[in-house]
């Protein structure tokens, strides 16, 4: 049995062979060039084959014993969705959640990270009175215009001057954090997958300990919600940090809820008015819409309502003449 | 502001004996007043003032002990199970000398359902 497939085998080697000398001679006719010897060319499709799969196995020698996966760590923690109340449909933000924010800010925060794009004035109304933010403004001093003599000197602030930054410039920043650049905080709601939920878990998702085996570098700590979880900021949030004007207990959750929700307030302070016009706009285009549908189908009415009947001549007994 | 407001402060505005202040006015009388009555009541207040940093040394994150709670659930029992399995299996293989992984992974699914479970529960505790 093996001996006849064997030769089986050889007599369609040789019927292929003979096809390619066939191959060959007909090509021959047409072309000048020197027929190809059938060993050649097996030669030339061996070497082929042996490149490729070197090749591959090459390619596989390089790159494919290790995958080159993300790891969990790598993304951090998905933060957990909590039901903000400002972010309903209906609701404004809770205003003397963000009086207590701002006080947390100011009292934490502020000394590391700046909120460049918040002038005292947007704090009046909002979180301040009048003479709250004036009396704020003034315990800073600013730049004035050049004199006669061309020299700047230094004024008091007003209500139109910016929150300081706690550092010159960010060169100064990195050199007092440890080489870590504490990012300005006006837009950092908008600024960061997740948005307040994001903030409100990294402020107190501290573990007291990193889990087993997990590898912190020197400087940073673990957090899991940040991505690749060593992150340069040590927890700051503490019970008791903050006291409260309206003597809500300063829990290390409170206090991180009350500053998220300010935070989110200096990067959309429109919301509140947002949400407004848009009820507007919804009430308006309600009654808009009811009207041109009632005025479509008045125009409409006849039109849909007509019949048009065919009313054929009733077939008269007597034939006609 | 109700609808009553609305239409007072509208005639407020109107009659031209009101008058608007753009700040708030000046409260001088009343504050001295108040520093008056705080420095007689110091003295009554001194008892009451130290029971009350006793109090403020007793304020415990609800966020700790919700997620603690949750943790023990019966919702988290799978992912705790395998946190602690993987804690006890690294801290063996540290002491044989050198992790060869780590509990991160097991770590964010425990903290994941906790935060989860909590989540509802916390934003009725807070204010």
């Amino acid at each position: 049995m093996l001996a006849r497939s064997c030769l089986r085998s050889t007599r369609i080697l040789n019927s292929a062979r003979n096809g390619a000398t066939s191959f060959a001679k007909r090509n021959a006719s047409t072309s000048s060039s020197g027929a190809e010897s059938p060993a050649r060319l097996n030669m030339a499709a061996a070497a082929s084959t042996a490149v490729a799969i070197g090749s591959v196995a090459w390619y596989y020698h390089l790159y494919g014993p290790t995958a080159q996966a993300m790891t969990p760590a790598e993304e951090g923690l998905h933060p957990t969705s909590y039901p903000w109340v400002h972010e309903q449909w209906f609701k404004t933000f809770d205003h003397q959640a963000l009086r207590r924010g701002f006080q947390v800010y100011q009292e934490v925060c502020a000394a590391c990270h700046s909120l460049s794009r918040v002038p005292y004035r947007s704090l009046v109304g909002t979180v301040l009175t009048v003479d709250e933010a004036k009396e704020l403004a003034e315990q800073n001093e600013y730049d004035t215009e050049p004199n006669d003599e061309g020299e700047i000197e230094k004024r008091p602030g007003k209500l139109s001057d910016y929150i300081p930054a706690p550092y010159k410039n960010d060169e100064a920043a990195r050199a007092a954090n440890n080489g870590a650049l504490p990012p300005d905080l006006s837009l950092i709601v908008k600024g960061r997958h997740g948005g307040c939920n994001y903030i409100f878990s990294l402020l107190t998702g501290y573990p007291e300990e990193p889990p087993a085996g997990a590898q912190v570098q020197a400087g940073l700590n673990f957090n899991p919600y940040f991505p690749g979880t060593g992150i340069a900021m040590a927890r700051v949030l503490y019970d008791g940090l903050v006291e409260y004007e309206d003597e809500t207990p300063a829990s290390t959750s409170q206090m991180a809820k009350d500053v998220t929700e300010f935070l989110n307030w200096a990067a959309e302070p429109e919301m509140d008015d947002r949400k407004k016009m848009g009820m507007k706009v919804l009430a308006v285009t309600a009654v808009l819409t009811a009207l041109s549908i009632w005025v479509k189908r008045y125009k409409w009415a006849p039109i849909k309502s007509r019949k048009t009947v065919y009313d054929p001549p009733k077939a008269s007994k007597t034939t006609r003449p | 502001m109700g609808i009553w407001e609305t239409f007072t402060d509208m005639v407020d505005a109107a009659t031209p004996w009101s008058t608007a202040e753009a700040e708030a006015p000046a409260q001088e009388e009343s504050k001295n007043e108040k520093a008056d009555e705080s420095k007689e009541e110091e003295s009554s207040d001194d008892a009451e003032e130290e029971e009350e940093e006793d109090d403020e040394e007793e304020i415990v994150d609800p966020k700790e002990t919700l997620e603690e709670e949750c943790k023990n659930s019966k919702q988290c029992a799978p992912a705790k199970h395998h946190f602690d399995e993987c804690v006890e299996r690294v801290t063996k293989q540290e002491e044989d000398g050198g992790a060869k992984e780590d509990c991160v992974e097991e770590f964010f699914h425990l903290a994941h359902c906790a935060t989860q479970c909590a989540a509802p529960k916390l934003w009725a505790t807070l204010k």
